[in-house]
């Protein structure tokens, strides 16, 4: 059964306001084709998760849609603080977003639990840090600190996250959601096995038979997938591995626009609500940049060997 | 005789600090600018045995540029593996084969402990700031621990606002106490005045070494805490040849380094 469909059909039909989202990529594979069609259907009191937030997370907290964000970290990397971020925390503007903070290991091996049907996971960080000290809406479960049950040693047991919908974006999928990736994969893999549906945005679909073809780079398989969405260009600002670059003009672009309220609000307007989809999204980029710029950012080729699976 | 270019800029002699503390055979995590730079000089000279990795999950990468990010592009081609955060956080660094790992801090303690989350109260926040990232484990897990940090009273702290990351805490044993293992912990910061190591009975920092044109008392001025000065105190080696012929030969050619300049590191 085909589960190809628009990312609209997919975020109006699987993104709910309050849902819990995990969100894939850092810079590498951020699935933005999806999240700004969630900002185009004002989908609200959203909690979002994953290790190494970016300008993806930026722009959702700044659209006022998220209630809560469990992370560990959100900058725009070369272009400094998040700036919807900092007006979020420092000033309530739109609101301000309750945090729960963890870290680069706990996060993703809290996700790795979820997707294992652990209920929670011991870790070996945090200790001594004020993480430890401050607690946001998961209260005393944020943590418990035990001595280990095996030789007394002090341990700090994290819970298992499961979202209830997780976007990713990636290399290719079939039309049933077998979805395949490739280059670095932050906590995109656990994090989409984590939840309770998984919505696929990819580069390109191909045929199961292609799948077959390197079966070990699936990071999801079809069973998990509710959605499967082709979009090309799809994680542009941000880039995928064998098809574009990052486009560090356009981050420094978000940084500027994003630098004020009313900035911000032009940037959603100009690439976000008065943009249909991503198709139109691409033409807008060549119309202002130029093709020149667009057929910059294409990544070269430079093949692998092909593997073969035969006996 | 050791040649010595009198061209230099600060965060090139810092860059070289850092590369000086890495021994051969080490894996480091590193993750964007000084470290990457670092690491990569040791490993051309001196460390060419060091494996480095970058906590998103890439092993042994072969960029043709400065990584930008953890997440860079430049660092996919050519790496010997890649998977995600929980292969090099999990796999590498909380199993304990990770020797030094590079952080840098808004704001810096005397007991190396590090703040990247927020600047005055944290449910009222003067300055919010990133956050731990991979900050935290790599403090709580590496073996030795170097810091980045600019030599000033406003980042350099008797006790920083919040500890993200742990490095000794509040004193000696302190780690240990909490269950960090014990091997661990800060190995040193290095400024754009000077070089600190830190003191593993009192738990505390202390001068080693005062960049060419810093003073002691300079140092002593600028620092926030009582100050304890080695007794093998000295002028910090200036960056040799061979450490500036690999950062502008072959690691930096664009020398994307003198954006350091202009954040401060002078």
């Amino acid at each position: 059964m085909s589960k190809v469909m628009t990312s609209k059909e997919a975020v109006s039909r699987f993104i709910q306001d309050g849902t819990f989202l995990y969100i894939g990529g850092y810079v590498c594979r951020p699935p933005f084709a999806i999240i700004h069609e969630i900002i185009r259907q004002r989908k609200k009191d959203l909690t979002i998760t994953r290790s190494n937030a970016a300008d993806d997370f930026d722009m959702l907290i700044g659209a006022g849609l998220v209630k809560r964000f469990i992370g560990t970290f959100l900058s725009l990397g070369v272009y400094g603080l998040g700036r919807c971020y900092r007006r979020s925390l420092e000033k309530g503007i739109p609101h301000i977003v309750e945090v729960e903070e963890y870290t680069n290991l706990s996060l993703p091996m809290m996700l790795m639990a979820g997707a294992m049907g652990m209920p929670f996971v011991p870790v070996r960080d945090m200790l001594g840090s004020d993480l430890m000290n401050v607690k946001s809406f998961m209260g005393e479960n944020k943590y418990k600190k035990i001595e280990s049950p095996f030789d007394g040693s002090p341990v700090l047991l994290v819970p298992a996250l499961k979202p209830d919908v997780a976007i990713i974006h990636v290399q290719q999928a079939d039309e049933n959601g077998n979805a395949q990736m490739w280059g670095i994969g932050g906590d995109c893999q656990y994090g989409a096995n984590a939840a309770a549906k998984v919505i696929v945005s990819c580069e390109r679909i191909v045929s199961r038979e292609t799948i077959g073809k390197d079966p070990s780079r699936t990071i999801v398989p079809a069973m998990k997938v509710a959605a499967v969405v082709e979009e090309p260009f799809g994680s542009h600002p941000g880039y995928t591995p064998g098809f574009y670059d990052v486009d560090f003009s356009f981050g420094y672009i978000y940084q500027q626009a994003s630098n004020t309220v009313e900035g911000f609000e032009a940037f959603l307007k100009e690439w976000v609500y008065d943009i249909p989809d991503r198709n139109v999204y691409t033409q807008h980029y060549i119309q202002r940049f130029g093709y020149g710029a667009f057929k910059k950012l294409a990544a070269k080729f430079d093949y692998s060997y092909p593997v073969s699976y035969a006996y | 005789m050791t040649e010595h270019a009198n061209d230099y800029i600060k965060p090139e002699l810092m860059a070289c600090c850092g590369a000086r503390e890495i021994q051969d055979g080490d894996v480091v995590i590193v993750g964007t600018g000084f470290p990457t730079m670092s690491a990569n000089i040791a490993k051309h000279l001196h460390a060419s045995g060091a494996v480095m990795m970058q906590e998103s999950g890439v092993i042994d990468a072969r960029p043709n540029r400065p990584a930008l990010s953890v997440g860079d592009p430049c660092l996919n081609p050519g790496a010997a593996m890649i998977g995600g955060l929980t292969d090099i956080m999990g796999m590498c660094l909380q199993a304990g084969l990770v020797d030094v790992g590079f952080l840098s801090g808004s704001q810096v303690d005397k007991f190396g402990n590090i703040n990247t989350t927020v600047i005055g109260d944290y449910s009222c926040p003067k300055n919010r700031l990133p956050g731990s990232g991979g900050a935290n484990p790599i403090g709580s897990l590496a073996k030795r621990t170097l810091i980045i940090a600019l030599h000033d009273k406003r980042r350099l702290a008797e006790r920083v606002d919040f500890i993200t990351t742990p490095g000794y805490i509040n004193g000696p044993k302190a780690r240990e106490q909490w269950g960090l293992p014990s091997n661990t912990g800060p190995h040193c910061i290095i400024t754009n005045k000077a070089v600190m190591h830190f003191d593993k009975e009192t738990g505390e920092a202390y001068l080693v070494s005062f960049h060419p044109g810093s003073s002691i008392e300079e140092i002593k001025a600028h620092t926030p805490w009582e100050l304890r000065i080695s007794k093998d105190v000295h002028e910090t080696e200036p960056p040799r040849d061979d450490e500036l012929k690999v950062i502008r030969e072959v690691l930096d050619p664009h020398r994307m380094i003198k954006i350091y300049e202009q954040r401060g590191y002078v």
